[in-house]
């Protein structure tokens, strides 16, 4: 099933590309059938998940590559648990949302739509692989579609933003591959399962050094400050289905990694650093909040709030409890449907004044009172506000991460005033104010795609502030395990 | 006592049949606002009434908790969140003030906000906040108070921003939330920090274990605490937003800025009373310092705004800092007690100001005088909100007042003095008021927006507009006798009988003629000042210059804290320098690492110059090389 929820992308990939060109306009239909497929299978697979069982469910595998002379062997292996399966169906909604938000694209319609469909199989790929060889394959398959969309139907300096997106992932996968390569030719084997079973004891270089080469990758891919500078790039310059794509799901990949990698394998390398990975946490949430304070420009500013969300997710995992980490995993999940949410948002509002300039905005409510009221909406459930999702993760977070790491969370509480500023400051310039004879001709989102793609991610939002438990017991099964091999420590 | 004990699922109805309302509003009443306002009313009637009968079971309880077992909302791990309600005297009298004032709110909305184009949004913005509020005052849990106390904020963030098209009022909107957001920050770590060191989140047991726990937890424990009060209830330094939230329809004001928004910080600190008592002593002296104060700090300048809305609002934060102070000194009692009658007189007086801007259409008094004839009805329920403000006996407000009068003489005798001072000039910042506005002639008021030339004679408000003014006088006289019936008892029920010892009403001599004395003090100079011109208040203000220009600019704080604090510390300062390290030292690294790969790339391939004769020199120095080294290290150097 899993297997499925990768290729049905993959295949609606082809079927676009296959399109004569005189149907090209059709692109997007087939696309929104192939991602609203895998979108229901990712319901399905959420739904039908045993929160009572140990281990990972609905596995494939099969023998990929052997050398067994050489004493390793390589497998294709997919699975699910608490920890992926809300993070599947995050990246099911919002392939589809991003289909939706991209029905005006007209531009190589065929070849756009192939590649974020691809895109989405590539991270699904990240989200389902339990070998190390595949989770890196994937991984680096997911820069392929991005580079393109963005240097091809990318704004402003997009070949710059492109390339530098490309780079710092790049950079940090190097990393990542030797690390990855150092544990499995000492542990015998690629699976994750069996690398957390039990942990690698030595190899040729520090386990610390490996642990960190890893923890590169996935804090550039988080990102943490200082390697956050190629995100207000790629997403100011990305079109909308990318930044929605980016801020919801891409940016879990780097927190998927250390909860699913980083941790269970090394948890005595990761238990050294807590207070470092603390300081970097504390230092994101405050750095971008008040560097997103600094923005003039609407979709940076959004893309910057991601820099200090994310800072929650690291915080949560610093803490290496039951609760940091629950926090973290439920964070990661709240912040891709708000911030995919303002995105869609910010992109709605994009294509109608063609300006990203918060100044040269006004009173845009009158003109768009449904947008506008979205965009209040998320941004609220963006600086935390009780009822919706994002105050249910932060809460856990602060909750879990207090005891261990008391200044680093009081610093992160104080976040939640910088997020209140920014948000409603932005919400005043851009949809407060007398209504500006400029933008008078703007219409609403009227179109059933602009509603659809809005409405299910406010619903989602609602749900899971009002009724957490929708979450919390899938994420207590994903991090239980983890838990116990951090408490095997103490 | 009357009626048989309340279920807890008719407590839940009250919180559940505002939000009803709300749902039912945006989802398809609102196309048709005047059913918009009647489902708002009639879901608030419903609450009004199991409010009453709630009231009733608790009077029967003598106060006592009723046994609500609380319901999971999501556990996990060892956190487990539950959602109750909580009925007890304190909760009950909350209840009974928040929905008789919404109500009678709701019921003067749909006269003042008649023909607005966002009738049904503002109907469904009350409910909203009508449910957060009864949320608050109901929660049996800390994080469930903490949800609504945020929901509250927003619902006023939404309110005061009604008519975000104005300017000031989007920027009023906003400050109110943040500001108020500054003292939620401790607010939320007191909460975090309760936790971990509890393990539970239920108000009850956290009153409970306070006695065993560590002075330094529960100092910061209850200063967080604080912090959030002083945000909601506008307590110094987290005063400045509410005179600015007046941008809001006037209705807004006198529900959330009078009776209920703003009396939640003082809930707050009575609901964890216990708390503070076990804290050190030094919190329950912090606390009575920042609200006496706060007192006399917003009445002085109450005494020269020229805006009516805004003395009501600087005179909510001085009674406010009277109820703060109150706790502090322990008078858990009194301090509920005046925010009880305080929520009547306030709601009726910001009423009373909205009737008066209906007719005028400025809030400016300037502009007004005389209205004491076109006026009556808004003109006495007016001096009958003010003499109770002023504590003129026997109104209600005289009452309270003397009871936190009486506990300040007990405790702390410069306290005691600053609050009778306090009491004089509420009396003068009032009756300046009325005489402003309703005596002398009129001065033309301001021609309504959109119409041109002048504006009509002002004429009576419409009576859905004056009928819940000449209600809400009847509290405003009489509620104060609510003190010879038992209400300390029902109130005292909330809290462990160890710490009960409200004694019955009883006054003493000095108390009662000192405050009586301000209060007429007051009145009178206010008199001597408009009718006699003795002493002349251009004379005044000449004398006093800079003092009054420092009142009047409200002490600079919104200076200090908007451009001192906000605009060059924290926007030009700190995150512009910010900025710039991280565009030009962050980002720069960056982009300096990709140069300097191109450099050294364009360095390396100088050297393929794909000439044959550099390739063959250079061959042949690197065989020369090797030669000399082996006659140089012997002919094994290579080996090695």
């Amino acid at each position: 099933m899993l297997t499925l929820f990768i290729l049905l992308p993959l295949a609606g990939a082809v079927m676009v590309l296959m399109l004569p060109q005189a149907r090209a306009h059709e692109a997007k239909v087939v696309a929104l059938l192939f991602a609203g497929a895998a979108f229901a299978v990712s319901i399905v697979a959420f739904v039908l998940l045993d929160r009572g069982a140990v281990g990972y469910q609905f596995v494939d595998r099969f023998e990929w590559i052997r050398a067994a002379d050489a004493g390793f062997s390589i497998h294709y292996v997919v699975g699910m648990d608490g920890l992926s399966a809300p993070l599947v169906l995050l990246l099911g909604l919002l392939g589809t949302v991003s289909v939706l938000v991209s029905w005006n694209i007209e531009l190589r319609a065929k070849e756009y739509f192939a590649y974020l469909l691809v895109l989405e199989a590539a991270v699904a790929g990240v989200f389902l692989s339990l070998d190390l060889i595949q989770f890196f394959l994937f991984w680096e398959l997911e820069l392929v579609p991005m580079y393109m969309l963005i240097s091809i139907w990318g704004s402003g300096r997009k070949e710059y933003s492109a390339m530098k997106f490309l780079l710092f992932t790049l950079g940090g996968s190097a990393f990542m591959l030797v690390g990855f390569l150092l544990m499995g030719f000492s542990a015998g084997t690629f699976e994750i399962a069996e690398l957390t079973a039990k942990a690698p004891t030595d190899a040729v270089v520090p386990l610390a050094l490996i642990f960190w080469a890893i923890m590169l990758a996935f804090l550039v891919k988080l990102p943490v400050f200082p390697f956050h500078t190629w995100l207000p790039d790629a997403h100011t310059d990305a079109p909308t289905a990318v930044s929605v794509m980016l801020a919801g799901v891409l940016l879990k990949m780097g927190g998927y990694g250390i909860l699913r990698i980083a941790l269970p394998i090394l948890p005595q390398q990761a238990h050294d650093s807590r207070f470092i990975l603390a300081v970097l946490a504390a230092v994101s949430v405050i750095y971008g909040a008040i560097i997103t304070l600094q923005q003039t420009d609407l979709k940076r500013l959004v893309a910057y709030s991601s820099v200090s969300h994310m800072g929650y997710v690291l915080l949560g995992v610093s803490a290496m409890g039951a609760l940091g980490l629950s926090g973290a995993a439920l964070q990661m999940f709240t912040h891709g449907a708000i911030t995919g949410l303002l995105f869609v948002a910010v992109g709605l509002v994009y294509d109608r004044t063609h300006t990203r300039e918060i100044s040269q905005m006004s009173g845009l409510m009158h003109n768009m009172p449904l947008i506008g009221s979205v965009m209040v909406i998320a941004g609220l459930a963006s600086l935390g506000l009780p009822g919706m999702a994002g105050f249910v993760a932060e809460l856990t977070t602060f909750l879990g991460a207090m005891p261990s790491q008391p200044a680093a969370t009081i610093a992160a509480i104080f976040g939640v005033v910088l997020s209140a500023g920014y948000i409603l400051w932005m919400v005043q310039r851009v949809f407060h104010g007398p209504p500006s004879p400029r933008w008078a001709g703007l219409t609403d989102a009227g179109t059933w795609w602009e509603r659809t793609a809005m409405g299910s991610l406010v619903v989602v939002i609602l749900a899971v502030g009002i009724y957490p438990a929708l979450l919390t017991d899938t994420v207590q099964a994903g991090i239980e395990p983890i838990v116990r091999i951090m408490e095997a420590l103490a | 006592m009357i009626l048989p004990n309340i279920p807890e699922a008719a407590v839940w109805a009250i919180y559940f049949a505002p939000l009803v309302s709300f749902v039912a509003i945006v989802a398809w009443v609102r196309r048709t606002p005047i059913w918009s306002g009647r489902l708002t009313i009639a879901a608030i009637g419903i609450s009004w009434l199991l409010a009453l009968w709630a009231l009733d079971t608790s009077i029967g309880l003598d106060g006592e908790p009723a046994q609500f077992a609380p319901h999971l909302w999501f556990s996990l791990f060892e956190l487990d969140v539950h959602l109750g309600v909580r009925l007890d005297g304190l909760s009950a009298v909350m209840m009974f003030v928040v929905t008789s004032v919404a109500l009678l709110v709701q019921i003067y909305s749909t006269g003042y906000m008649r023909g607005d184009g966002g009738y049904s949004r503002y109907f469904a913005y009350m409910s909203l906040f009508t449910m957060a509020m009864l949320g608050l005052v109901m929660s049996s849990s800390l994080l469930q108070l903490f949800v609504h106390w945020e929901l509250v904020g927003l619902t006023s963030y939404l309110l005061v921003g009604f008519w975000f098209d104005r300017p000031s009022a989007a920027a009023a909107a906003k400050k109110a939330f943040i500001v108020t957001r500054f003292g939620d920050f401790a607010f939320l770590v007191a909460v975090v920090l309760i936790w971990t060191k509890t393990g539970t989140f239920d108000i009850a047991e956290i009153n409970e274990l306070a006695h065993g726990m560590s002075g330094a937890v529960l100092t910061g424990f209850t200063l967080g605490l604080l912090s959030g009060a002083a945000g909601k209830s506008a307590q110094f330094p987290l005063h400045f937003w509410l005179p600015d939230a007046m941008e809001g329809p006037t209705p807004v004001s006198s529900l959330i800025h009078s009776a209920t928004m703003v009396a939640a910080g003082v809930y707050l600190l009575a609901r964890f009373f216990p708390s503070i008592e076990a804290a050190p002593g030094g919190v329950s002296t912090t606390i009575a310092y920042v609200g006496g104060f706060t007192a006399i700090f917003a009445a002085s300048m109450g005494v020269v705004m020229t805006d009516i809305k805004r003395v009501l609002a600087y005179s909510t934060i001085s009674q406010l800092g009277y109820m703060v102070m109150a706790i502090g000194l322990g008078g858990y009692v009194a301090a509920v007690f005046h925010l009880f009658t305080h929520a009547f007189f306030k709601s009726l007086l910001f009423q009373g100001s909205g009737s008066v801007n209906h007719a005028t259409h400025t809030f400016d008094m300037r502009k007004m005088g005389g209205l004491r004839g076109p006026m009556p009805i808004t003109f006495w329920t007016f001096v009958i909100g003010a003499l109770s403000l002023s504590g003129v006996i026997p109104l209600a407000g005289f009452w309270s007042k003397d009871e936190i009068l009486l506990d300040a003489w007990g405790h702390n005798k410069f306290l005691f003095w600053v609050a009778v001072t306090t009491a004089g000039l509420t009396a003068l910042y009032m009756f300046r008021a009325i005489f402003l506005t309703f005596f002398g002639e009129y001065r033309g008021g301001e021609a309504p927006e959109g119409a041109h030339g002048h504006a009509a004679a002002p004429h009576e408000s419409p009576p859905s507009m004056w009928v819940p003014l000449v209600i809400l006088s009847i509290p405003a006289v009489f509620f104060g006798l609510f003190a010879f019936a038992d209400f300390g008892v029902l109130v005292e029920g909330a809290i462990a009988p160890s710490l009960r010892h409200f004694e019955g009403v009883h006054t003493e001599s000095v108390v009662l003629v000192a405050s009586l004395a301000a209060a007429f003090g007051g009145i009178g100079l206010a008199a001597a000042i408009y009718f006699a011109g003795r002493p002349q208040a251009e004379a005044l203000r000449q004398r006093f210059g800079p003092i009054h220009t420092l009142i009047a600019r409200k002490y600079y704080v919104d200076e200090i804290a908007e451009d001192g604090v906000i605009r060059y510390g924290l926007d030009r300062g700190l995150g512009r320098a910010l900025a710039v390290f991280d565009g030009r030292l962050v980002d720069g690294i960056v982009n300096g690492v990709g140069l300097a790969a191109r450099r050294v790339g364009d360095a390396v391939r100088r050297s393929q110059t794909g000439q044959v004769q550099a390739y063959t020199s250079l061959y042949f120095i690197g065989v020369v090389v090797v030669i000399a080294a082996i006659f140089v290290f012997g002919a094994n150097v290579l080996e090695r």
